[in-house]
């Protein structure tokens, strides 16, 4: 019972910091924007928690300093691709890069190690509890006492859902992926839209990337994104950018990622460690042969 | 092509510029630490035949994405197709033994293969599923890097090894050198040249480079699309798989965990701010070595760490290609300009957005 509940929660820490990015990744989707910079963001916001939480002492500060790190990033995204029109395609790639080339500068200078920093003085994200449904038998151990941020994820999830399907700005934030001409012409910037999806992906990545380095583990690695938030624009791509399929995609990519913990007794680490990657290309499998039988119908 | 140059060097100044603006807030003298930076990489014949050498897996991975990308497939494999290449040839290397004439093309061939079989699949993945080769060719990166650290962990480990390495391939697979200069920069220059033949004289290229402008106009020209995609991911792959082969052969002649990490995205970005041209992959592929090479000097000399040129690296991509964009709006400006005062009419008639309202008043 024990081994399943410990493969359930580990699920839901690996499925957390994908299914925020995925989050952010929807809103620029739904504002055509083809944003793959949320690999930065989390791993700028990932740096950037660590150093505030370090020298603050305090993982609310932590946190702050990692949505504004990956706000830097998404507003440097911004200024390039929105005020002067470079392509997002390169704008991304670039951004990518040059986060894990900034992170890993700041590591060295700021905290004069290479490779990875960690300290006891990195205060890490507290866990909640829940006073009654702790006390509950087997949900009790999954329902409570995860990290706050899981809890965060879970609202934002339906924030999310709200915000793109029932709010004002969500139908223009779908007016500008869908027409920004007629957006346009209605009175209402696509461009200003798009900033503030923009930036919105940036707070959720922040949090993404906060989990990473304070809620995950307690320190900071170079390139500790991993590829996270390639898997979570794969996630956004397979459901076109639905919040309650991204939660789903994303519980199922951590449930790879345990699955791929639970088999390190049986099989090298490093094939472990492949089992999410492969699970990706496995999803989009599934969803192309879909997608062929749709199309054979119709 | 004058324009083109004078964009690119303005891109690269004001990059240079920003990063000189950094060492100023960090309290680093910028003359002496870029003189310090090229001077490392530049100063005399040993080290700029070391830059020569560091160029050519950028240069050719910089081939690779510059051709995949003029061409339309998104090819984004570099990096697990650089890995496999290089395992290949260290396979071939550990137990095959011919005399080097023949060994030094058998490895680079090896290699190749290596690199094509890796980007071979994510094109069977497209051409049979319809899995776009953006996604998957990335989700292959992490699977050829722990496949490779896999391979070098246990059936090819070193004995003796304290870390994760392979034995070293045979001496007749090491790339010769004279004095410091090494050949696998001749391998390089020559595979430019096919490269460059291939896409502007040649059918196939001349298709390839259609499909990638505009893939519609190009099939009903008759351009046969699929078949040429599989051409094209598998002569990106076998690119990038080569570079991965000549880091081994002139290289450390063993696959040491962490090979080859940054090459590949390096190739990529280089692809980018060449803006996909031949030539100037070759001519950024340089410079990017210049930097690289440069800054271990710059680190011992200065003190400046080393990591601020990957910071450097993307800042060029960003600023060049920005560049290059908001000059071309500027140009096409001014050129529109022109003709409306050639032909005399009222600008504020045609397009009160491209032109400013003061010009319209005169």
């Amino acid at each position: 019972m024990n081994v399943i509940i410990g493969l359930i929660n580990g699920m839901i820490a690996a499925a957390t910091p994908i299914l925020l990015a995925a989050l952010g990744g929807t809103l620029t989707y739904y504002a055509g924007i083809f944003n793959i910079a949320m690999e930065g963001m989390m791993l700028s916001g990932a740096f950037f928690a660590v150093l505030g939480s370090y020298y603050f002492h305090s993982w609310i500060v932590g946190i702050l300093f990692g949505v504004l790190g990956a706000i830097l990033i998404a507003l440097i995204f911004i200024f390039f691709s929105i005020s002067l029109k470079v392509d997002e395609f390169v704008t991304g790639v670039g951004l990518n890069l040059f986060a894990v080339g900034l992170t890993t500068y700041l590591l060295r200078q700021i905290f004069k190690v290479k490779g990875a920093f960690t300290n006891p003085g990195i205060v890490s994200i507290p866990k909640i509890h829940i006073p009654l449904i702790e006390d509950i038998p087997v949900l009790g151990k999954i329902l409570s006492g995860q990290n706050l941020v899981v809890y965060i994820a879970l609202i934002a999830t339906i924030f999310i859902t709200w915000l793109v399907f029932k709010s004002r700005f969500g139908l223009r934030l779908r007016a500008a992926g869908y027409n920004s001409t007629c957006l346009d012409t209605s009175g209402v910037s696509s461009n200003a839209i798009r900033f503030r999806s923009l930036i919105l992906c940036g707070i959720l990545c922040g949090f993404a990337g906060s989990f990473l380095s304070l809620g995950y583990v307690t320190l900071f690695t170079e390139n500790m994104s991993a590829g996270r938030g390639w898997i979570s624009l794969a996630a956004v791509i397979l459901v076109s950018g639905n919040p309650v399929g991204i939660a789903l995609v994303s519980l199922l990519f951590g449930f790879a990622d345990g699955l791929g913990l639970f088999l390190q007794q049986s099989l090298p680490s490093q094939f472990t460690s492949m089992v999410p990657y492969v699970a990706t290309l496995m999803a989009l499998f599934v969803y192309s042969i879909r997608k062929k039988k749709k199309e054979a119908i119709s | 092509m004058k324009r083109n140059l004078f964009v690119n060097l303005a891109g690269i100044l004001i990059a240079m510029l920003l990063g000189a603006i950094v060492m100023l807030i960090q309290g680093y003298n910028p003359v002496e630490t870029y003189s310090a930076l090229f001077g490392y990489s530049l100063a005399n014949f040993y080290s700029f035949s070391t830059t020569l050498r560091n160029a050519v897996p950028l240069i050719l991975t910089g081939l690779s994405a510059s051709v995949a990308f003029a061409s339309g497939p998104v090819n984004l494999g570099q990096p697990g197709q650089l890995l496999i290449g290089a395992i290949f040839c260290v396979i071939g290397g550990l137990y095959v033994d011919l005399p080097p004439y023949l060994m030094i093309p058998f490895l680079l061939l090896l290699s190749m293969i290596g690199g094509a079989v890796w980007s071979g699949i994510a094109a069977l993945l497209k051409k049979f599923f319809r899995m776009d080769e953006f996604i998957t060719t990335l989700m292959l990166n992490m699977i050829a890097d722990y496949l490779t650290y896999w391979a070098i962990t246990y059936p090819l480990f070193e004995p003796r090894a304290n870390h994760p390495q392979t034995p070293l391939i045979t001496k007749n697979g090491f790339m010769p050198k004279w004095g410091n200069f090494n050949t696998n920069v001749i391998v390089m220059l020559i595979v430019f040249f096919v490269i460059w033949f291939i896409l502007n004289r040649t059918t196939a290229g001349y298709e390839w480079r259609i499909s990638g402008k505009n893939s519609l106009f190009a099939r009903i020209g008759g351009v046969k699309i699929e078949k040429n995609y599989l051409a094209v991911m598998l002569l990106t792959g076998a690119l990038a798989g080569l570079a991965g082969g000549l880091v081994i052969m002139s290289g450390p002649h063993r696959f040491i965990k962490g090979l080859g990490a940054n090459y590949a995205w390096d190739g990529i970005m280089i692809a980018m701010v060449a803006n996909n041209g031949i030539p100037a992959t070759l001519l950024y592929g340089l410079f990017f070595s210049i930097l690289q090479t440069g800054s271990l000097g710059m680190e011992l000399i200065t003190a400046v760490p080393s990591e601020l040129i990957t910071v450097l690296q993307a800042v060029i991509v960003l600023v060049v290609v920005a560049s290059r964009g908001y000059f071309e709006l500027m140009i096409a400006k001014i050129a529109t300009r022109r003709k409306l005062k050639d032909r005399d009419i009222y600008p504020q008639l045609i397009n009160e957005n491209a032109i400013d309202r003061e010009d319209a008043n005169q």
